[in-house]
């Protein structure tokens, strides 16, 4: 269990550190601190980067009630885990924001942050996959395709368009399945030019023979009734790379350009923050940013990443491992939106044209158990970008009215995000938006 | 419905079926052989393991370099390292049991792979091979690999016990508490349980997601588990060999933490020593799945809460059943089945009283198993996809074992860097979360399918690795040893490389261009001939039939 004092021991130099990450990230475009500055109107060519809160997210650890009923509340509830507000950045109605959630203080005080508090569906799931399906679905009963995958299949070109959607993750997230349409997944910066990725150390002999008689069978339908269904199913998953891998956004050898970016991210070494331990923080989320700047610099024609940053089920460990998960994700948002600002693309700046939306399946229990917190319900989702209004959106669940299994109840649904970004981020037509949901939403004031 | 009634007769195509599903698959040669014996006694043997002669795989596994870990270095300036002699490349495996802690999560997936490869006991392999995917437990977090190889253990030596008993050993197994947090779970006093493990036990393990349970459910089997933990002996702890100022446990054993005393074991899971373990388990009763259980006292040599757990399969029985059906069918026949094919199948594991070995034979016998509609229907997981290649295109284990240095598969090399398994899909023992990896057709994306190419060019183009200075194949091939008969036709080459591989049928216009691609002209079975082979069985194994089994 780690205690304010010693988190205060471990930070040690915590005023040269926090202070010394706007001098890193302070240098570029328009990072740093400062004071608020209007959103940018929605770019013509927007970006939209979707980061994937893996794990259920105790959102009370990073925007902690800091005033009225739910404070004490919270206090009781949280008997060893609360957030002192010592440790906060006042946000205003009564909302505190964690220092340790890094760099967000800073985009808070820009007024790039929307942060909707309370996200949820009527009907919540407190299991991981189930919820995970739902958030991906856009749904509150399991079933069909991913509400960005439906976005593709009304969207993309049908025959084109195979980078327009993509994933630095290994996996395909239900979230992102379509119809007809999926996602690539992209997980390197180099190999994307036959035969290069084959084979480490020896020539490939007979290259395009092999290439040919793979797409001829990429081509093909396959002639048995029992595995016709898998055959496709296999043959659409390698077309879809055969054709990425055959693009030209790709440079000669495969691979994008070697990017070296503007700023220091989470894992570099001289990053100023690091764990509680003081070992550094993971670069699993900012190696994932680092690919989609790059990607994004070399004139990649992608509209919708998709990246994840596993870890936050904390049942326990929790005076741990969720700082340090804090420190991860906010540092590394932050970085990004600082390095994208050194990239210049026909369309504007990088940082101009991309919206960061992070989600998680689910908050956790207001009652902390012995050393942390189990599922719940009512999220934290958050978007920033410099064309978002900043602030708080949704309402502050009431601690005082939980339900039967002592979860918050949602105050927002979550399909309202998933509106207000698909037309008036994706700029789809508010019909169209409307189809895609099932249902039309009432849309959130931050586009 | 689900024909369980079993078959009668079977052909050389339904005993590849079966190799495929229950194995890693049968050479021509192997399958003949086995079509050549009734199919009712012919599976069983095959479940049971007996009528095979495991002593040539045992000395193998014992002595073949299925040894040491060259990366660990010797710290005379801790206590408890050991200096180990470095074995070099292409085959540096370690051992298991008392030196299993010496792995690295790489050579752990090499040495699963060299096992699932060559063990004549290929049902075995597979049986762990599911029960881990379905019990999936991550390295990332246990960081322990002698824990991590000793639930893969336990999931070949129980993997066809009753389900009610193997869900016990997985309950108090040392991995599992670490992975699900059971070694947090207090709920003594007012101490408000960990409910981590008795969520997922449910959801992930026996019944499936709000298949038969509540919320209250779940808190009152928390409370049941709390305090199931483990304990170790002080000569257990060693080194970790990749950070040699930890140490961790080369072995333990369960042990409720519930104030009593804990000798001759003196370590606590996370390294204190006392005589008595912490009290972290609930007083009193629980209720649980409509039945109230004293989980204080204990009778018939159960552990403190056992008795709830075991109610799972009395209480909810159906259930249970349903979810295990869903699983069994998914991996073994299809991810297509029907209500009432699943109903059949629930109903079959019950009256069988979940013996998964009863289970596994009615279910592997059966009419409905080898329906052709179900024949080449699932997409195959990239660790059993490239295993059994490796099965069809490597030497066997005779001849492997006899070479020097031994034909083995660079397996140390195959899982470690960028032709990996993590890459095509399925990081063995390290899944992401604790509900494994979903199958069938999720094994499909973008990424798997450009690693899955990279493993056949590894697989059939003889791709080599350097590593120590010295250049190794990663799957050591001869290809006139794939031909028992010299192929006189480019359609004799494709006939047996397909009775090798066994891809679903290809269309018959893309074999056509295969065969006019690689053969312009005369053939005639030379070198040149031998290397287009090569290329054909690449084409094979990255081509969509070929992901299929």
């Amino acid at each position: 269990m780690t205690t304010r004092r010693d988190f205060l021991q471990t930070l040690g130099a915590a005023g040269a550190t926090l202070a010394g990450l706007s001098a890193c990230g302070g240098g570029h475009g328009n990072g740093g601190t400062g004071s608020t500055q209007p959103p940018i109107a929605v770019p013509t060519s927007p970006i939209l980067v979707i980061v994937n809160i893996d794990g259920g997210n105790d959102w009370l650890s990073m925007l902690p009630p800091n005033a009225g009923a739910n404070l004490g509340i919270y206090q009781t509830k949280r008997a060893t885990l609360q957030i002192p507000g010592t440790q906060q950045t006042d946000l205003g109605s009564g909302v505190g924001l964690n220092t340790d959630f890094t760099g967000m203080d800073q985009l808070h005080a820009l007024g790039r942050v929307a942060w909707i508090t309370g996200i949820g569906m009527p009907n919540p799931n407190l299991s991981h996959f189930t919820s995970i399906d739902l958030w991906g679905q856009g749904a509150t009963v399991p079933a069909g395709n991913g509400w960005l995958g439906r976005f593709a299949d009304t969207a993309f070109n049908p025959t084109g368009d195979v980078l327009r959607g993509l994933t630095v993750t290994a996996d395909l997230p239900i979230m992102l399945k379509g119809a007809t349409r999926s996602y690539v997944s992209i997980t390197g910066s180099g190999g994307y030019v036959y035969p290069a990725y084959l084979l480490s150390s020896s020539p490939v002999a007979d290259a395009a023979t092999l290439e040919q008689g793979w797409a001829a069978a990429l081509a093909a339908t396959g002639p048995d009734p029992a595995s016709a269904a898998a055959y496709q199913a296999a043959a659409a998953a390698g077309t879809l790379f055969y054709d990425a891998q055959n693009n030209p956004a790709f440079g000669a050898g495969g691979s994008l350009p070697s990017r070296t970016p503007a700023v220091l991210y989470p894992g570099d070494k001289g990053y100023p923050v690091t764990r509680l331990n003081g070992s550094a923080l993971s670069s699993t989320l900012s190696s994932q940013f680092k690919l989609i700047a790059q990607m994004i610099a070399a004139g990649l024609p992608t509209q919708v990443f998709f990246t994840r940053l596993s870890g936050w089920d904390t049942h326990s460990n929790q005076a741990t491992d969720h700082p340090n998960l804090q420190r991860t994700l906010g540092g590394s948002i932050k970085a990004f939106y600082d390095d994208l600002a050194s990239i210049t693309t026909p369309s504007g700046t990088a940082q101009d044209r991309v919206m960061i939306l992070a989600y998680s399946e689910f908050g956790r229990r207001v009652q902390e158990n012995s050393s942390g917190t189990d599922h719940g319900t009512a999220g934290l989702s958050f978007c920033v970008g410099r064309a978002v209004k900043g602030g708080l959106y949704g309402g502050y669940p009431d601690l005082a009215n939980l339900d039967a299994n002592g979860n918050m109840k949602f105050t927002t649904d979550f399909r309202s995000l998933y509106a207000t970004v698909l037309d008036r981020w994706l700029g789809q037509a508010t019909s169209t938006t409307d189809t895609l949901l099932g249902a039309s939403y009432p849309r959130l004031g931050f586009l | 419905m689900a024909v369980l009634t079993a078959i009668s007769a079977w052909t050389v195509a339904d005993v590849q079926h079966f190799a495929r599903r229950a194995g890693f698959g049968l050479t021509p040669e192997d399958a003949a052989t086995l079509a050549g014996q009734a199919p009712g006694p012919a599976i069983d043997a095959w479940i049971d393991g007996t009528a095979l002669d495991p002593a040539a795989y045992q000395a193998a596994a014992a002595t073949a370099d299925v040894v040491l870990e060259p990366q660990i270095s010797a710290n005379t300036t801790v206590a408890g390292s050991v200096d180990v002699p470095a074995v070099q490349p292409p085959h540096p495996f370690l051992v298991e049991g008392a030196d299993a802690w010496r792995n690295s999560l790489n050579t752990a997936q090499a040495l699963t792979a060299w096992r699932m490869q060559f063990n004549p006991y290929a049902f075995q392999e597979r049986m762990a091979l599911f029960w881990h995917n379905l019990f999936a437990t991550g390295w990332h977090k246990v960081n322990n690999a002698a824990l991590m190889l000793k639930q893969y253990q336990t999931f070949r030596t129980l993997g066809l016990a009753r389900f009610d008993d193997l869900l016990v050993a997985v309950s108090q197994d040392p991995a599992m508490a670490l992975w699900l947090d059971s070694v947090l779970n207090n709920a003594a006093g007012t101490k408000v349980a960990n409910e981590n493990y008795a969520r997922e036990v449910m959801e992930l393990y026996s019944l499936g997601a709000d298949n038969g349970y509540n919320q209250t459910d779940i808190t009152q089997l928390a409370r049941a588990l709390s305090g199931w933990s483990f304990t170790y002996a002080e000569a257990d702890l060693k080194v970790n060999p990749a950070n040699p100022s930890s140490k961790y446990p080369a072995d333990a054993r369960f042990r409720v933490y519930d104030g009593s005393a804990i000798a001759p074991d003196t370590r606590l899971w996370y390294g204190g020593t006392a005589t008595t373990s912490p009290n972290m388990h609930a007083t009193g009763t629980v209720s649980y799945l409509g039945q109230t259980f004293d989980v204080t006292t204990t009778t018939g040599g159960l552990a403190k809460g056992e008795n709830a757990l075991r109610s799972i399969l009395t209480s909810r029985g159906a259930n249970c059943a349903q979810f295990l059906a869903r699983r069994l069918l998914t991996h073994f026949v299809t991810a297509t089945y029907s209500a009432t094919d699943l109903a059949d199948v629930q109903a079959m594991i019950q009256a069988a009283g979940f013996d998964l070995r009863a289970v596994l034979k009615t279910l592997l016998k059966s009419q409905y198993f080898f329906d052709p509609a179900n024949r080449f229907a699932l997409a195959e997981g990239p660790v059993s996809w490239t295993v059994r290649a490796a099965r069809m295109l490597c030497p066997p284990l005779p001849a492997a074992s006899s070479a020097t240095p031994p034909a083995y598969p660079a397996w140390r090399l195959v899982t470690n860097a960028a032709t990996t398994f993590d890459q095509a899909g399925m990081k063995l023992f390290d899944p992401t979360g604790p509900n494994g990896w979903k199958e069938h057709t999720a094994w499909l994306n973008s990424n798997t399918m450009r690693y899955r190419g990279r493993l056949a060019a590894a697989l059939a183009l003889a791709e080599t690795r350097s590593f120590s200075g010295a250049t190794y194949p990663l799957f050591p091939t001869t290809v006139t040893a794939w031909f028992p008969t010299a192929p006189a036709t480019p359609q004799d080459v494709l006939a047996r490389l397909t009775a090798l591989l066994q891809p679903a049928p290809l269309p018959a216009a893309v074999t056509a261009e295969w065969l006019a691609a690689l053969w312009p002209s005369a053939f005639a079975w030379d070198a040149a001939s031998q290397a287009k082979a090569r290329e054909l069985a690449f084409l094979i194994l990255c081509s969509p039939a070929g992901q299929l089994y």
